[in-house]
């Protein structure tokens, strides 16, 4: 029967005159009524459209029925007006068929849209519609490649899928029109929509039973819940919103079947209309015809799932002083179950309405209507983000977070324009925290942080981390809390921790007994959950050494291990670390090196890029600057001081988009730029004429340059790192450097300070203490002899050493160090030579 | 524009109606007006801008006796907004139009055809609702009260209030109404009722000043909670707690008590939220117009004509004279208490609120707080407004449901303690604390105090999210020691030196405290470039001095001089004022020592 029954369909149709076009390639085929049934769903509300009903219903029919398609099929073609897409004998109301033969063209009810135009439009689209790439070609191609929809809709058959996703962007580019005329009208022209793809499919594959729903998505504008009012009832719409509520899944009657209790004839299935089911007042069967004597029998009617979802604005979208609207969204079958709450969602939608009734019972309505979005597609905005594996991306939506952010082409548009201005750089420092005073450099260090470098990995398996660590070290009351808490805000998956309230497996991760299953399960701590994002830890220097050691992992190989009660698992933690101490004598003491100040294990203050000093100097410029700045506050209209700053959400745009869009390279000149500023670092360390060896740069401290670098570059939406971006990275450097790794005693940077705690001339100084304490022994102590108490030790160094002030301390350390040598024994105070 | 053939009072709609066929047979297109006004709105006004004080309010005690239909009053806080709401604005009747605007039901409409013919035959229009409850906290000097309704005399339009306070709200003054043009036909009228508002008026308020009984507001006796139905305003007006006196058109009809089990949405889950609200319990007002109230509106009377600086003096001195009473004759505190009493967060600066000036009082014990505490909650109950007391116990942190949350069961904002109206005073007491643990809770409502205390903004849960908002609170925190919970902006030791005050208060004291109170903390404040090179010297200089002062401080000194310039009423910062500052800052820094 497949073979020759659909030939006949559309020859007999004079609606689709080029299927002479499209039939060779046609292998398959069959459906109808899913499409149909959904289509009678969406009318089912008692807004007045009166575009053919009827008929759509008792396409179903055919469809339940099973075992004639054929017939239904052709029948419908000769009708020729697609919308009527057949009459069938059972249909008790076979007067509503009355467009069927004489109104030749068709116009969708209300409108001047005439039916097979729409028909024609809609299969030119789903045959001819190719992607631009091959757009240019499509003269040669056009017999021989599949268009897209072709392509997809074979696909559709070959895993028995049930829906059609159909672009709406495809069909703006393809043809305006119908996608003005799909958006207006698009109960209708869905309609038509079904119906062309039914006979597609049914070309393609006559035995196909199932029944293809076209389910459109992604519309070139999308509307805001706010924004939604009467004038887009009954239109296609699209917008975005968190799903707050689900149902329970409804059995909604689709076909109800009655028997008569006198007789037990069973009538044929009877359709919803508008919402409801006509009980027949009298048995059908002519012997019969007792009145009143239907029942419903409940098991054979057919039933479809439905679901109500209740959809809520995303806290973006709010005014200031407003609370969240929301708005009901109808699912239907293969959509029910598909979002639960708390996702975020794009529904593509019929904005409906419907009127409430006073009573079950009463006619009359309240002057009220109801709306609800008829749901179409919904797509979850943050499936799509885990799809993409590249680090760094996406997901820096600061104060959305786990929400991707999509950009409109005029947003873009605005984004390029600010980036191509010359001072973009120092306005977005301007931008950042702006009533935060002062502190520029470190502002621009946390704006490289945002940013963030590429992240990189290796054919070989190393990999390179993109994040930007930050450490802050300063005097209270410098306003480094707020910096952080304003990094937090407006960072994407930012978690704000403090040092003092957070375990190591706060942090990372810990193992639990689930109290319900027994099963042990992964909690995910701070830094995990804040995986592409900042975690913030306020005063680092109270957390506990357990806890920080926890950070080693984290901070170079961006992983989390975790060994534990049988879970063995390497979780990522691609985190960038913002962190803020507070010097250990609540002051800083600009006479001891940082890591005497804030007593970190110089291992993990190595992996912080940047390190900043923010120290309260007592300098009456500054403390004029900031009464200024106070006064400004309180007696300046506040818009008026900050015109020339970016407001949040522009800043927040303009990150998450370089984040996401931009990936810059070095380019040769600022590699080269890059060795030779190394280089020239490193030489520093070696003075002329001095065996003094001082590290003033580090294989770690080029990973850092490169990825400040790439931060810059991306500031300014270029994918080439140039050389003034090396540049400016040097700087950005050397002014975190010279403020924590300058050795006091000489003035130079010493990275040793970093990544030992000890400056190389504290170590040369500590070397010849050693040497002059082993002569000092040498010359006064034999061996096995008397032993010497340390006092004494001390003041023949003095004697001898009159230069350098010698402390106890020292002597002790220097002591100890020649016992372990086996060079002299020390019990107590006494030292003994050995 | 329309002949009275109407009783705006009695048939309101009988205006709407006659409006609309008027604007009908001029011609226009109803499918065209889309929802915005014909002209009814006007007329509203006209009629209103007179005869505002012949509108009966809605009260608890005034909703039995309001008729359905007629127009009225009322007064609260936009406690939740319940979202749009489409209706069918204008139907044909046969062929005549017919409009369902500022109403519910139209009998018309459900006596003609259903369904609707078609979109043709309607207009489908907007309104937004608005769930509105009495302000919370609100004292009962500040209630309107149910018998004075139709003596009050209101200022009206907004646009007009300044000029008009002045010669509508203070009839006795002789001298003004030369220029008032357009109030002079009803000023006779107003003067009639004279009489009658003073007599109500003294009669009333000695009772809420002489017994502390009658100063707990009295939560029977407020307003009912009322849904507002909005026409015709652009949603920025509107916010979320703001107080506003709407004026519409009440509907209760019983119809509407059947529940509306017919659409398939509402019978899966209620997400309706009129259905939580019977209309017998919460009355609908069709609203022909809002305006939002300041502190004045809600004054019974304003006994001051012409503000004189010697007069406000005057003033300032009286209330802190009260103030030292109150507190045990430390006047150091009664000076910060003014300025707590005046502050309010007048500009944002990011996350910074600037402005605002939180008190912590601390060492006090258990006995004077049972003395102090208490008059002191009387006092600031008697001058503000809005007030709450709050005793915090670990028990009260770990129950009380402090901020708003979403209830998505019943798509409702639930109140919590802390959803409060701009400008409303909280006094926490923590004395009461003792040592516990706190569950998630209390650390939760540990949290948002402190939140609001620093940032002035509370988060509202809506489950998947929080949502900041804005308020502007003022705090005052009695404690033993130092509120670390709580940290205040002000910390002062509380010495007191006398037990108790007794001192009896005048009633038209009172009123021109609350007068003072409210309108001082409402000008406008500046500094000239010479001042400002003053100030910012000695904030140098001072911190040249003092290192451990940080910028919370310095920001905390310019706080108080704004508050205290004003507090003489003056609008810019004299360098007597600033000197001021100076010398309560060093009496408080002594204090502490």
């Amino acid at each position: 029967m497949a073979s020759d029954s659909p030939p006949t369909n559309f020859n007999n149709d004079p609606s689709s005159p080029d299927d002479s076009l499209s039939s060779p390639i046609g292998n398959t085929f069959s459906s109808p009524g899913d499409t149909s049934r959904r289509r009678q769903r969406r009318r089912r509300s008692l807004t007045p459209s009166a575009f053919g009903t009827p008929q759509r219903n008792r396409s179903r029919f055919a469809s339940s029925d099973g075992a004639t398609p054929t017939p239904s099929r052709s029948r419908q073609r000769d009708a020729s007006t697609p919308t009527s897409t057949d009459d069938i004998p059972a249909s008790s109301e076979g007067g509503d068929g009355y467009d069927m033969e004489d109104s030749r063209p068709t116009f969708v009810w209300g409108t001047n849209i005439s039916v097979e135009d729409v028909n024609d439009a809609i299969q030119r689209f789903l045959r001819d519609f190719r992607e631009a790439s091959s757009q240019n070609d499509v003269d040669e191609l056009h017999l021989h490649t599949e268009g897209k929809y072709e392509k997809m809709i074979k696909h559709v058959i070959d895993v028995d899928g049930e829906s059609l996703d159909v672009d709406a962007c495809d069909v703006f580019d393809h043809d305006p029109d119908l996608y003005t005329k799909m958006v207006r009208y698009p109960l209708e022209v869905l309609a038509i929509f079904d119906l062309v793809l039914m006979n597609m499919v049914s070309r393609l594959n006559p035995m196909f039973e199932k029944h293809i729903q076209t389910r459109i998505f992604n519309l070139k504008t999308s509307t805001s819940m706010r924004n939604l009012n009467p004038s887009d009832i009954e239109r296609m719409i699209s917008l975005k919103g968190m799903i707050i509520r689900c149902s329970s899944i409804i059995p909604e009657i689709r076909e109800a079947i009655f028997r008569c209790i006198v007789c037990g004839y069973c009538s044929d299935p009877v359709a919803v209309e508008r919402g409801r089911i006509t009980e027949p007042t009298i048995c059908l069967r002519e012997e019969c015809k007792s009145r009143n004597s239907m029942t419903l029998v409940h098991n054979r009617c057919r039933f479809t799932d439905k679901q109500i979802v209740r959809l809520q604005e995303t806290p973006d979208e709010i005014p200031e002083g407003g609370t969240p609207h929301t708005v009901s969204v109808l699912m239907h079958d293969k959509l029910v179950d598909a979002g639960k709450p708390g996702d975020r969602i794009e529904v593509t939608g019929i904005y409906r309405a419907m009127s409430v009734r006073i009573g079950p019972s009463q006619r009359t309505v309240k002057s009220l209507f109801k709306t609800y979005i008829d749901c179409l597609h919904i797509k979850k905005n943050d499936k799509s983000r885990m799809l993409i594996e590249d680090a760094m991306d996406v997901d820096n939506g600061p104060g959305r977070s786990s929400e991707e952010v999509f950009f409109d082409k005029d947003k873009v548009a605005q984004l390029k324009e600010l980036s191509r201005q010359p001072d973009i750089y120092e306005r977005l420092t301007r931008s950042m925290a702006p009533n935060i005073w002062e502190l520029d450099d470190v502002k621009k260090g946390l704006l490289c942080q945002l940013f963030g470098g590429n992240a990189l990995t290796l054919a070989s398996g190393a990999s390179f981390r993109g994040d930007i660590n930050i450490l802050l070290v300063g005097d209270p009351g410098t306003s480094k809390s707020q910096l952080l808490q304003y990094i937090h805000k407006l960072s994407p998956r930012g978690i704000y921790t403090s040092g003092r309230g957070s375990s190591a497996v706060g942090l990372t991760a810990y193992v639990t007994k689930d109290p319900e299953t027994g099963e042990t399960v992964l909690e995910s701590g701070a830094l995990v959950l804040s995986d592409r994002g900042i975690c913030c830890i306020d005063e680092f220097d109270k957390m506990s050494d357990n806890a920080r050691s926890m950070l080693h992992e984290v901070m170079e190989q961006q992983t989390v291990s975790i060994a534990k009660a049988g879970i063995i698992a390497s979780l990522n933690a691609r985190t960038s670390v913002l962190a803020c101490a507070n010097p250990s004598g609540s002051r800083y003491n600009p006479r001891l090196s940082v890591i005497e100040n804030i007593h970190l294990p110089p291992t993990l203050l190595s992996r912080f890029d940047l390190i900043y000093l923010i120290l309260d100097k007592a300098d009456e410029q500054t403390d004029r600057r900031l009464a200024k700045h106070i006064v400004s506050l309180h007696f300046e209209d506040p818009e008026s001081t900050e015109q020339d700053v970016l407001d949040l959400s522009t800043l927040t745009d303009y990150v998450s988009y370089a984040r996401k869009n931009i990936h810059p390279q070095l380019s040769d000149e600022a590699a080269e730029e890059l060795t030779r500023g190394y280089v020239e670092i490193r030489k520093r360390g070696n003075f002329p004429g001095s065996s003094k060896k001082v590290i003033t740069a580090t294989p770690r401290q080029i990973e850092s340059l490169i990825r400040l670098s790439e931060a810059l570059a991306r500031i300014r939406f270029s994918e080439l790192v140039e050389k003034h971006d090396v540049i400016e990275a040097f700087r950005l450097l050397e002014v975190a450097m010279q403020q924590s790794a300058t050795d006091h005693s000489t003035g130079t940077i010493d990275m040793d300070l970093i990544n030992t705690g000890v400056s190389a001339s504290e170590r040369m100084r500590r070397e010849s203490l050693l040497q002059s304490i082993r002569n000092i022994i040498m010359e006064k102590m034999q061996i096995g002899g008397p032993s010497m108490r340390l006092l004494e030790l001390l003041e023949e160094l003095k004697k001898q050493n009159t230069g350098s002030e010698v402390h106890l301390n020292d002597l002790r350390n220097a002591i100890t160090t020649l016992a372990s040598e086996g060079f002299v024994n020390m019990h107590g105070d006494s030292v003994k030579r050995s | 524009m329309v002949g009275p053939q109407y009783d705006f009072l009695l048939n309101p709609l009988g205006a709407v109606r006659s409006t609309f066929d008027q604007a009908i047979s001029s011609g226009s297109d109803p499918s065209s007006f889309n929802g915005r006004d014909w002209g009814a709105i006007d007329l509203f006004h006209n009629f209103l801008s007179d005869h505002l004080s012949q509108v009966p309010v809605l009260t608890a005690a005034t909703i039995r006796r309001v008729k359905p239909n007629t127009l009225v009053r009322f007064r609260g806080m936009i406690q939740d907004m319940l979202g749009n709401e489409i209706y069918v604005g204008a139907f044909k009747d046969g062929s005549v139009w017919r409009t369902n605007k500022f109403m519910d039901v139209n009998k018309l409409m459900a006596d003609s055809h259903f369904p609707m013919a078609s979109s043709e035959d309607m207009a489908i229009w907007e309104r937004r609702l608005l769930y509105c409850v009495p302000v919370p906290g609100l004292n009962s000097w500040a209630e309107i009260s149910p018998e004075a309704v139709t003596n009050q005399c209101m200022d009206w339009p907004p646009e007009q209030r300044e000029k008009r306070r002045r010669a509508d709200d203070d009839p006795s003054d002789m001298l003004v109404s030369g220029d008032e043009v357009q109030g002079s036909p009803n000023t006779k009228k107003i003067r009639g009722e004279q009489p009658s508002v003073a007599s109500h008026s003294m009669g009333a308020v000695p009772e809420v000043a002489g017994s502390s009984l009658n100063i707990v507001p009295d939560l029977d006796g407020n307003s009912p909670p009322c849904i507002v139905k909005i026409y015709d305003s652009p949603e920025s007006e509107l916010r979320l707690n703001d107080i506003f006196e709407f004026v519409g058109i009440l509907t209760s009809d019983p119809e509407l008590d059947e529940d509306n089990e017919d659409g398939d949405l509402s019978n899966e889950f209620c997400e309706d939220p009129l259905h939580h609200f019977p209309p017998n319990k919460v009355p609908r007002l069709h609203c022909f117009i809002h305006r939002k109230l300041v502190v004045q509106d809600l004054l019974r009377k304003n006994p001051i004509i012409q503000p004189t600086p010697d007069l406000i003096k005057g003033i300032r001195e009286a209330l802190i004279r009260h103030l030292t009473a109150v507190l045990g004759n430390d006047g150091v505190a009664a000076h910060f208490m003014l300025l707590h009493l005046l502050s309010k967060v007048h500009a944002r600066v990011d996350a910074f609120a600037v402005g605002n000036l939180s008190l912590n009082l601390t060492c006090f014990s258990k006995e004077t707080v049972s003395i102090f505490g208490n008059q002191l909650n009387l006092a600031v109950k008697n001058l503000l407004p809005f007030t709450h007391h709050i005793p915090l116990t670990v028990e009260y942190l770990n129950n009380a449901s402090l901020s708003p949350k979403k209830n998505y069961d019943t798509n409702r904002l639930e109140t919590g303690i802390l959803q409060l109206a701009d400008g409303s005073h909280l006094i926490i007491d923590e004395t009461k604390l003792e040592a516990g643990t706190l569950n998630s809770v209390g650390v939760e409502n540990a949290r948002l105090l402190k939140y609001l205390m620093e940032c002035q903004k509370v988060e509202y849960d809506f489950k998947y999210y929080k949502m900041e908002m804005e308020t502007d609170v003022q705090l005052l925190i009695l404690s033993e020691g130092k509120s670390n919970i709580l940290p205040a902006e002000v910390i002062l030791p509380f010495q007191p030196s006398a037990a108790s005050c007794s001192e009896a208060v005048a009633a038209e004291a009172w009123e021109a405290w609350r007068w003072y109170l409210a309108s001082v903390k409402q000008l406008t404040h500046s500094i000239d470039s010479e001042m400002q090179k003053v100030v910012e010297n000695d904030l140098v200089a001072a911190r040249q001095a003092d290192r451990s002062l940080n910028p919370q401080d310095l920001s905390r000194w310019l706080t108080m001089g704004r508050l205290i310039s004003l507090s003489f009423g003056e609008t810019s910062l004299s360098l007597e004022h600033w000197q001021m500052v100076k010398e309560l800052e060093r009496l408080r820094r002594e204090r502490l020592k």
